[in-house]
């Protein structure tokens, strides 16, 4: 097929709005954050780094906020993709029955809104009437009746919780549709030459699974660093700034009109997300090279 | 100059869809946001009788104290302002919300007449009237209200400095009552402690509001301040606010002091009134008031602002609203106003028959000479960073701050607040 078939404009409608709804805004957003724009004026000035300054500096909590959205980033990719494909082998392999009620159940959390999540584990995770407690106590575990999201040490990990048991529902159903694509045969003939479960799923699932374990990981990696909605409305980044993440510090900065800087965390997030989404995806990409090559 | 042309755009289509003719009459819904705590049954049983008599209906959406400000400033800033929106009167406050632009000014309101001139004056902005502050601010002073059977069953009297509030604390911890009910999940109660207590830092050093308004003091390195919240990081590591207190919600304050799960609440003065509402059984007669003697403060706090209503500028239905804040100011409903809500004790219009009880009277008045006013209200770029404060706090009590850091922090959230809106004093 010749590659001239059509001529090059046609291409240009496309381009022009690619770039109108795309590019210009995300300059002029990077542009914005050099500047000290505000909601308390109309004048807009050029500052140079000094809201990139302002984020560095040691006397202000945006390093740890940086920080807290890594970690919660790093935990919720383990959690979730650990889980996910625990669950997608038992669906696949492990359970006989009532499978695709199982599916149902495990993909659920995913679509309800947030916000109600949120609001359910507030009441469930609350240190005094909370569920969670409660039938700890009941059951003799006072010990471990903690108070989940108000104790700054383990505020974190609640919310890393909270949101893998949201989150895991849709992993594991795209680690489950990657399992499938798997043919048996290739088990069967691992059998035959005497390979044990392990191995099957060390030297068979694992590297075919690849792709599929790439995607969820760069989803995870992209919704972890932008993760807002679960921490706002689970501990709106408290107790103090215990779990105060990139995008509630945006949203802050916004909301109390600070545009300048808050385009300036904007932008550093969208440097942080570049380059982790890069990396990781070359990451992968080597791996499966390198197991395809072998 | 673009800016310009789609305004001008808008307002033509505006002004030729609202000169359609043939058109229908749509029922009027005014959309009214407020933070939670603001709006009161009261409120809304008057939001009621103003639909069955004009068919307007007011569509009050509450949002939660620790994110109303958030919200709020982004739909204003968005160019999509709720019709009516509330907001804490005194000049910083509306300053947060750029009211000039963002309000109706309604100095011209009959209304407006009429308003207690110190209740209507947090709400001016250079001489204009901005907001209706339908709410008892006048009579609402916050104080800790506490459990007199409990405290005459332990031989306790008030305490009147902080060593009495702590000896009190720890007898009634000996005996397994949680002294002090102090919700910190709101965000906004716990900061009352401190910025109540302005009165203190103010007898202690006279002048230092005024210093700090004008840029020449700071919160860092005051003395009293640092004692505040030394203090009050002392009580909340002694237990005396309860194992939960972090996860504590205000929405549990009658409760608390309704089934004596707790001896003391800091809440206003008609409390006790919300308190029998909830709990028939209860006796507002059981219950005391002393001012927050942290920083062994003995003046009472005083806060002529409050919570007020503001038309938003661009709302499609400023004739609308004004005629809600007529319908409200009618003697008629401000009357109707205080007899149904509890935690009213008066108003700031002519001619209401207060609520003080002759035990808040008596408090009243053994105050009468010796009050000041809160620091949210007389020191500027306190209110707006109310919530922040209340992190910072509810930081200094999990460790992870310090006293000096918290005033530090008040500081630098004040020189930003005023850098941004170009305040003389910062320059």
């Amino acid at each position: 097929m010749s590659s001239s078939r059509y001529p090059v404009y046609f291409v240009l409608p496309a381009i022009a709005l690619y770039i109108i709804f795309f590019i210009i805004p995300s300059i002029s957003g990077i542009a914005y954050s050099f500047t000290d724009w505000s909601s308390y004026s109309d004048e807009i000035n050029y500052v140079g780094w000094q809201n990139f300054q302002k984020i560095f500096s040691p006397s202000e909590r945006y390093l740890t906020y940086i920080w807290n959205t890594l970690v919660f980033t790093g935990l919720t990719i383990v959690l979730k993709t650990v889980f996910g494909l625990g669950l997608a082998l038992l669906l696949n392999e492990g359970v006989r029955r009532f499978v695709n009620l199982y599916r149902v159940l495990i993909y659920l959390p995913a679509i309800l809104p947030t916000l109600v999540v949120a609001l359910i584990f507030r009441s469930i995770l609350n240190p005094a009437t909370g569920l969670l407690n409660n039938v700890l106590r009941f059951v003799g575990l006072d010990a471990l009746a903690l108070r989940w999201l108000v104790d700054p040490h383990i505020a974190m990990l609640s919310v890393v919780a909270v949101d893998t048991w949201k989150g895991i529902g849709y992993i594991m159903v795209i680690l489950l549709a990657g399992l499938q694509t798997i043919p048996r045969d290739y088990y069967e003939a691992a059998q035959i030459d005497g390979a044990n479960a392990w191995s099957r799923f060390r030297y068979i699932t694992l590297p075919l699974l690849m792709p599929a374990i790439m995607v969820v990981t760069v989803l995870n990696v992209l919704y972890g660093l932008r993760v807002f909605d679960i921490v706002y409305a689970l501990t709106n980044g408290g107790p103090g700034y215990a779990t105060e993440v990139i995008s509630t510090e945006i949203f802050k900065a916004f909301s109390k009109g600070q545009y300048g800087l808050g385009t300036a965390v904007s932008s550093i997030l969208f440097v942080i997300l570049l380059v982790a989404g890069y990396f990781v995806i070359r990451l992968l990409e080597r791996d499966r090279n390198k197991e395809e090559a072998s | 100059m673009r800016k310009h042309v789609l305004a001008g755009g808008l307002a033509v289509a505006m002004a030729a869809l609202a000169t359609a003719p043939g058109q229908a009459q749509e029922p009027v819904t005014l959309t009214y946001l407020t933070s939670q705590g603001w709006s009161l049954d009261a409120h809304q049983a008057l939001a009621e009788k103003f639909k069955q008599e004009t068919g307007i209906t007011i569509d009050t959406q509450i949002v939660p104290a620790d994110q109303y400000a958030s919200v709020l400033k982004a739909k204003l800033n968005s160019g999509e302002g709720p019709d009516i929106f509330g907001s804490q009167s005194g000049g910083t406050e509306f300053l947060n919300y750029n009211v000039e632009k963002n309000a109706v000014d309604l100095s011209g309101e009959a209304w407006a007449k009429l308003e207690d001139p110190l209740v209507a004056a947090q709400a001016t902005v250079n001489g204009k009237l901005y907001g209706l502050t339908f709410w008892d601010s006048l009579g609402l002073v916050w104080v800790v209200n506490y459990s007199k059977p409990i405290f005459a069953k332990y031989g306790l009297t008030v305490p009147k400095t902080y060593e009495d509030l702590k000896g009190t604390c720890k007898t009634l911890l000996d005996n397994g009552i949680q002294p002090i009910f102090e919700p910190f999940s709101n965000g906004w109660h716990h900061v009352l402690w401190f910025a109540e207590v302005g009165p203190r830092y103010e007898q202690l050093q006279p002048g230092l509001a005024a210093e700090l308004n004008a840029n020449k003091a700071t919160f860092a390195g005051n003395e009293a301040m640092r004692a505040n919240l030394t203090q009050f990081k002392e009580l909340y590591d002694l237990g005396c606010m309860g194992p939960n207190a972090l996860s504590d919600s205000w929405a549990d304050n009658t409760k608390m002091l309704g089934t004596g799960a707790a001896a003391m609440v800091v809440a206003p003065l008609a409390f006790p009134m919300a308190v029998k509402r909830d709990y028939p059984d209860f006796n507002p007669d059981d219950v005391g008031f002393f001012v927050m003697p942290l920083s062994d403060n003995q003046i009472l706090n005083v806060n002529p602002a409050g919570p007020t209503m503001l038309i938003y500028k661009n709302s499609p239905h400023i004739a609308e609203a004004k005629k809600y804040f007529d319908f409200l100011t009618r003697p008629e409903n401000i009357q109707f106003f205080l007899d149904n809500a509890p935690e009213a004790l008066t108003m700031p219009f002519p001619n209401v028959k207060d609520k003080f009880s002759p035990a808040q009277k008596a408090f009243m008045e053994a105050y009468k000479d010796n009050r000041g006013t809160v620091y949210q209200t007389a020191v500027t770029y306190v209110v707006p960073q109310w919530m922040d404060m209340g992190k910072d706090i509810t930081a200094l009590v999990t460790e992870a701050m310090s006293p000096d850091d918290v005033l530090d922090s008040v500081d630098k959230r004040r020189s930003e607040l005023a850098a941004a809106a170009r305040d003389p004093a910062w320059k």
